[in-house]
């Protein structure tokens, strides 16, 4: 770590002016996600005047039905948007980052599955015993997704090493385990069967201020541990070996970032079921915008993922309305030829 | 004079003007009920078992099953209704009524910009939605049937809610009635009971066991489930309908299973392995309406005098 000065980071990468970029990008996208949210909040099932949002907005008025619609439902159903874009995104590239893969996502690790196994189970366990688990929910998929990830790190711990290619295999297969489990679930039960799908394809439409209190400082603090392990992301981007002599405890590395992130996704997973694709592209989305560069990479691939769920809910919400599609089927069918198509772009151009 | 001493026509008389101080007392006792300003506010316990205050007889009512619907219509509380599920589809004047979209998950915003003073939801997959709309001031009342009693008793509920328990009382009385004829017909007969076997969508096998209603109904029209043995809705293999060779199939059809009758009744005819079922000699096939089974509401009475219909057939 001590190698990995400011002046030998510019020596070795050649990113200078990474500030400026940085500040920019910060500023462009915090005013980004402004607009998408106000445009989000135009859009829903009722449609009200802009006018008539901003004076809703203005006077924090929750008194009568449309009051409550924006204070109550939609706004926070954007900010936990906005929130679990951040996350899965970011996420997704530090992942990318500490198992070298360009197909790693936040699910890769057996989080997603556990998590999921844990609510099909509360879910099914509700019908079981006739009590009433739905509040406890997000409970139950944080133990299935700490027991998926303490599975994961058990299985590729290899005494005191952490081996990147055991912890890819490890978590394919918990994940595969854990899924064979949901399936099972899933044909033994009959009438739980719609909650439990509709969980599995992601669900914002239950989100609360509450639910935001919950997992905003989390997010938060989780999201600035993983930024200032840049420098030493940027490094592993080098090769194990070479990290390795610049300095870098890679083991360590590679522990910190799993728990941060497995943390992060499982307490976000838990609210809003899961919401698949956005973690995985939304960082190569961001790389081909500014670069490989971690310190701004991060940023901008979280900025990028919230804009981007804020985008697809308000689709999910308006197309079909007054039903609601599961917010997992627009992000693929949007961000899929999205992303070939700024590949397609990348390969003519013929950029880094 | 002690009681002993009394003649038989002097006790008569006791018991008569008893029955009748006990008969003005109970018409007093309706009087009261029935006037409008003690109805409410009235508070009820919920299928979910929650306790739900209605201050004020409900003037905007969302229906967001079929089932409350069909409830709703048959107390002649349409005029109330503001919203329905787009599963809502008898009667046919329903289509006229707002929808809120699919039964799950509600779409809270469509029913808080309906204004409703109460919800009527069937509980189930809705109830992970249901505290959040109590949390935003709505009257929501769970309605959950999985017995046609419970069925009965729903109405009871939502006739209270609504304010208008008479009329809840009165269907009440006519859907027992209903209900007693057929157990007694059955009671009385003694046709040996036919085997049944439901069955729709005949890539993988659905069929109801015991505890749902539509095995309820069977038995009650007097008829024997095959799958009376197993609970709940099971997925069964068609080595056992071979084996438990039913003397009819009923194939229930409608949204969940929309396919053509002629093209099912030929499926099951060519059915592999199932020549040798008497149901498929006798070309005992019957057709029925899903809804009529499916749902929790007033109309699973019409259900039951069609199967008793099918079950009683001369061949």
């Amino acid at each position: 770590m001590k190698y990995l000065t400011e002046k030998n980071n510019k020596y070795l990468y050649g990113y200078p002016n990474w500030k400026y970029k940085a500040f920019f990008v910060l500023v462009f996208g915090f005013i980004a996600i402004l607009i998408t949210g106000f445009i989000g909040l135009n859009f829903g099932t009722i449609s009200i005047q802009p006018q008539k949002i901003l004076s809703i907005l203005w006077h924090h008025n929750t008194s009568d039905s449309l009051g409550i619609i924006i204070w109550e439902l939609r706004i926070p159903r954007l900010i936990m948007a906005m929130l679990a874009g951040m996350t899965l995104a970011g996420v997704g590239g530090a992942f990318q980052g500490i198992l070298r893969n360009p197909l790693a996502d936040p699910y890769i690790l057996g989080v997603s599955a556990g998590a999921a196994l844990g609510a099909c189970t509360g879910i099914a366990l509700q019908y079981i015993t006739g009590t009433y688990l739905t509040n406890i929910l997000p409970i139950f998929a944080l133990i299935g997704s700490f027991i998926s990830m303490f599975l994961v790190y058990f299985f590729s711990k290899n005494k005191s090493h952490l081996p990147m290619t055991d912890l890819l295999l490890a978590g394919v297969a918990v994940n595969f385990f854990f899924s064979a489990l949901i399936t099972l679930l899933l044909a033994v039960s009959n009438r739980e069967l719609h909650s439990m799908i509709f969980w599995l394809m992601g669900d914002l439409s239950n989100s609360s201020w509450q639910k935001i209190s919950i997992i905003f400082l989390p997010v938060f603090a989780g999201s600035f541990l993983l930024i200032f392990s840049s420098l030493e992301l940027n490094a592993m981007a080098l090769g194990e070996e070479e990290a390795l002599h610049l300095g870098i405890q890679t083991e360590k590395l590679r522990l910190r970032i799993f728990v941060i992130g497995s943390v992060m996704i499982a307490i976000v997973v838990s609210f809003t079921g899961l919401i698949g694709f956005v973690g995985l592209v939304i960082p190569h989305i961001a790389r081909l915008i500014v670069g490989p560069d971690h310190r701004i990479m991060l940023p901008v691939s979280a900025l990028i993922g919230a804009i981007f769920l804020i985008l697809c809910d308000t689709i999910a919400r308006t197309v079909l309305a007054p039903t609601e599609i599961p917010i997992g089927a627009i992000t693929a069918i949007i961000g899929a030829p999205l992303f070939i198509h700024l590949l397609k772009r990348r390969n003519e151009n013929n950029e880094y | 004079m002690n009681y002993k001493n009394k003649t038989n026509k002097e006790k008569n008389k006791v018991i008569f003007t008893c029955f009748m101080f006990v008969f003005v007392l109970f018409i007093i006792a309706n009087i009261t009920g029935t006037a409008q300003d003690n109805l409410f506010p009235i508070t009820l316990i919920d299928d979910s078992g929650f306790k739900i205050v209605i201050n004020e007889k409900p003037e905007r009512i969302i229906s967001a099953a079929p089932s409350n619907t069909e409830i709703i219509y048959t107390l002649n509380l349409e005029d109330k209704l503001v919203g329905r599920s787009d599963f809502c589809n008898y009667p046919d004047e329903t289509k006229d009524i707002e929808s809120i979209g699919k039964m799950s998950p509600l779409n809270l915003e469509k029913i808080i910009s309906l204004n409703p003073d109460l919800v009527l939801s069937y509980g189930g997959f809705q109830l992970k939605d249901i505290p959040r709309l109590r949390d935003l001031g709505i009257n929501v009342l769970v309605i959950r049937s999985d017995t046609i009693q419970e069925m009965i008793q729903g109405i009871g509920l939502i006739a209270h809610a609504c304010g208008i328990p008479e009329k809840g009382e009165e269907l009440i009385s006519q859907i027992n009635e209903r209900i007693n004829w057929i157990s007694f017909q059955v009671m009385a007969s003694s046709r040996q009971k036919p085997k049944v076997f439901v069955g729709s969508n005949f890539d993988s096998i659905w069929s109801p066991g015991n505890g749902t209603l539509f095995h309820e109904l069977i038995t009650l029209a007097g008829g024997e489930n095959i799958l009376g043995n197993q609970q709940g809705w099971v997925s069964i293999s068609p080595e056992l309908v071979a084996e438990r060779e039913p003397d009819i199939i009923l194939v229930p059809t409608g949204i969940m299973n929309p396919e053509e009758i002629s093209k099912i009744k030929k499926d099951i005819m060519s059915h592999p392995g199932w020549s040798n079922i008497p149901a498929i000699k006798n070309n005992q096939i019957f057709a029925v309406n899903e809804d009529l089974f499916y749902r929790a509401g007033p109309r699973l009475v019409d259900g039951l005098e069609l199967l008793y219909e099918i079950f009683n057939r001369k061949k």
